[in-house]
């Protein structure tokens, strides 16, 4: 890391005094849950319960994730993170022809409502918060919806959010080829059935993790992730929903690298933007609209195939950042992170890392004990005033959408994964292990084993789902194919006639297929399957 | 031996949505002067050697983060030699441990670049290993 410069640029100074500050924060005496929020959503160490402690899994079987997750349960797991593997996360199924080698070995394989069942078997789905990282979103929560309603648990007791990713999936990890409009659509539509239905599960969550965590840095990982926020208001706003209806449970999930108090400035100024945007820009009124809450995964990019123990010791201290930043909820990634979706014995190691930074360092046992630190406070300061200039910059380009169609983003995500790549190889940006203290490969021995094992490929699952859709009721799929494909080109909410599908026995793949016929776009955006008819 | 600057085909097999990694490599590649036919994602071994003909490349790039490309490389090569291409076949990516790098390289695999791998040494690998295909 420079010596003279934050991670994003932020020129530093020897020392810090009370000349540097020019924020609020301290002038004003602003306290821990009061608007605008930068020291926290809330004050009160009673109500400010420890954050939600959850790990990323999912591998697969549906069957066997559900394995994974009460492990973590009973081992102290506050909350779960479901991850696709690669076919569900593109949106397709196990059995289309570029999937058979990626079935259920980086994460979970999920096509239809049945493993949405067994995902969630004996989960009690009324105390546990169940968070999805599986865009485009509207799936999860209409098979949680249906899945709730089965096992009798009410609607509105369902915690949990969703990764939407309107307006950067295509360009950066997770493409669901789709196109724009109905990526926004299938968005708005999850938001406001959410409000409506799951009124404390969290669907509007803005996930700035997955686009940061290619190169990004602070200041653009926020700036993007406040241009999506906006849009997507303004389009709820410009359908006839109330605000208030739905800010309440907007969420950030952010990044959170190595630069440690970087990291907690961005944190910070994020509410504080966050709370004058809603309250003064988008005229909320209930202040529960004003405090997002943060959820955040340390980054991986940060972790390193190289001597993966020094991976333990960087989770530590990220997790360390979030403590101090308060966040609502942690995912530590794992000292694996940089070969595989995590084992069970670097699940525990994360898990661990969590309790002893929250119970044994007690880190959050008053809020933000950072707040009044000159540094701290300037660099609150400096990253506010920087993401509001590139939020400012990118909206007077124009049309979000435009910009995403024209690939404006797509170079912004290459540049940044390019400068990342020189950094490391200029060594401005040092990774220890990797271009500092470097040992030979037979040298590197000290968990190597434990983070070099590999997952076999489902194949079984292919077959599986070959054999459930043969066996199907072909009417009643037919039927709920073409309804899907009207509704598509419809105003209606989409979320009712998706989760009626996924109860005829339709699949992702084919749901999302029917979708996109419905907009004029092919049925399988790769060309080798035909829609189910 | 021709002006011709070096021709390299950058892929990413199968469904790995990773694409930092190929990036980087790509524009490395054409700062050193070569040309980069970057066929993206979703790449399948006969797309990939579809385009090596039809491009006349002479060095096949993959890139990787996750392992589909350990089962995909034994397609790839049979499909090179029954389309009579004798191609290097070079990987890098962020998932190459030592023990892969040891098993693709016994399986014909020419170069692997693991992360940390510099654009000095990439550069210089690949030139090396086409000037001893263009001398033999």
């Amino acid at each position: 890391m420079n010596h003279r410069m934050t991670q994003s640029g932020i020129p530093l100074e020897p020392f810090y005094t009370a000349a540097h500050v020019v924020g609020e924060a301290v002038d004003t005496g602003e306290v821990p849950g009061e608007y605008p929020f930068t020291r926290g959503r809330l004050a009160s160490p009673r109500r400010r319960e420890a954050w939600i402690h959850q790990e990323l899994s999912g591998e697969g079987t549906a069957r066997r994730s559900n394995e994974q997750f009460r492990q973590l349960i009973a081992r102290g797991a506050r909350g779960i993170d479901v991850i696709g593997d690669a076919p569900t996360m593109s949106a397709l199924d196990p059995d289309h022809p570029l999937a058979r080698h990626a079935v259920g070995n980086t994460g979970v394989s999920l096509c239809r409502l049945q493993d949405f069942e067994e995902l969630y078997a004996d989960l009690p789905l009324d105390e546990l918060t169940v968070s999805h990282s599986l865009p485009p979103g509207a799936y999860a929560i209409a098979a949680l919806h249906r899945v709730a309603a089965q096992r009798g648990f009410a609607p509105s007791a369902l915690r949990g959010s969703t990764i939407l990713l309107p307006a950067y999936c295509e360009d950066c990890s997770y493409q669901i080829h789709m196109p724009y409009e109905l990526r926004m659509r299938l968005a708005l539509d999850s938001i406001e059935f959410a409000a409506r239905e799951m009124p404390r599960f969290h669907a509007f969550l803005e996930d700035t993790y997955y686009i940061s965590d290619g190169g990004l840095d602070a200041v653009e990982e926020m700036a993007l992730g406040f241009v999506e926020i906006r849009e997507i208001v303004r389009r709820l706003v410009a359908r006839g929903v109330d605000i208030d209806s739905f800010a309440p449970r907007i969420a950030i999930l952010v990044n959170c690298r190595m630069d440690f108090f970087e990291e907690i400035a961005k944190i910070r100024a994020t509410r504080r933007i966050f709370a004058r945007m809603m309250r003064e820009e988008f005229g909320a009124r209930d202040p529960r609209s004003w405090s997002c809450a943060i959820t955040a995964h340390t980054s991986g990019l940060s972790l390193t195939l190289a001597q993966p123990v020094n991976n333990v010791a960087r989770c530590a201290l990220q997790g360390l950042a979030l403590a101090l930043a308060g966040v609502q909820a942690v995912e530590i990634s794992c000292f694996d992170e940089a070969y595989r979706t995590p084992s069970h014995d670097a699940h525990m190691v994360s898990l661990r890392t969590q309790q002893i930074v929250q119970l044994e360092a007690g880190a959050d046992r008053v809020a933000d004990p950072l707040g009044g630190s000159y540094y701290v406070e300037s660099l609150t300061d400096e990253m506010e005033s920087r993401i509001l200039a590139m939020v400012e910059k990118i909206e007077s380009m124009g049309d979000l959408g435009e910009l995403c169609d024209g690939g404006w983003f797509r170079e912004l995500f290459q540049n940044a994964m390019t400068r990342r790549a020189r950094a490391i190889e200029d060594k401005s940006e040092i990774q220890v292990g990797v271009n500092a203290f470097q040992l030979a490969d037979e040298e590197d021995t000290l968990l190597r084993a434990a983070s070099e094992s590999k997952l076999e490929p489902c194949r079984e699952r292919i077959d599986e789902i070959r054999l459930f859709k043969d066996r199907r009721d072909r009417g009643r799929v037919g039927e709920h194919f073409a309804r899907l494909r009207e509704a598509a080109a419809a105003p209606a909410n989409l979320l009712p006639a998706i989760g009626d599908a996924l109860e005829a026995e339709l699949t992702q793949g084919e749901i999302s297929g029917a979708l996109r016929l419905g907009v004029g776009a092919p049925y399988d955006p790769l060309g080798m399957m035909e829609p189910p008819l | 031996m021709s002006e011709r600057p070096l021709r390299i085909l950058l892929s990413i097999l199968g469904l790995d949505q990773h694409e930092a990694g190929a990036f980087a490599v790509a524009r490395l590649l054409r700062d050193a002067g070569m040309e980069v036919i970057y066929l993206g994602r979703f790449g399948t071994p006969e797309r990939i050697v579809d385009a090596a003909l039809e491009e006349g490349v002479d060095v096949i790039g993959l890139s990787c983060h996750s392992w589909e490309y350990l089962y995909y490389l034994d397609e790839l090569f049979e499909l090179l030699a029954a389309r009579g291409l004798d191609l290097p076949v070079v990987v890098g990516g962020s998932v190459l441990s030592g023990d892969d790098k040891r098993e693709i390289e016994a399986k014909g695999v020419a170069a692997t670049f693991g992360p940390g791998a510099g654009a000095e040494e990439i550069v210089a690998r690949i030139r090396d290993l086409t000037a001893t295909r263009g001398a033999a």
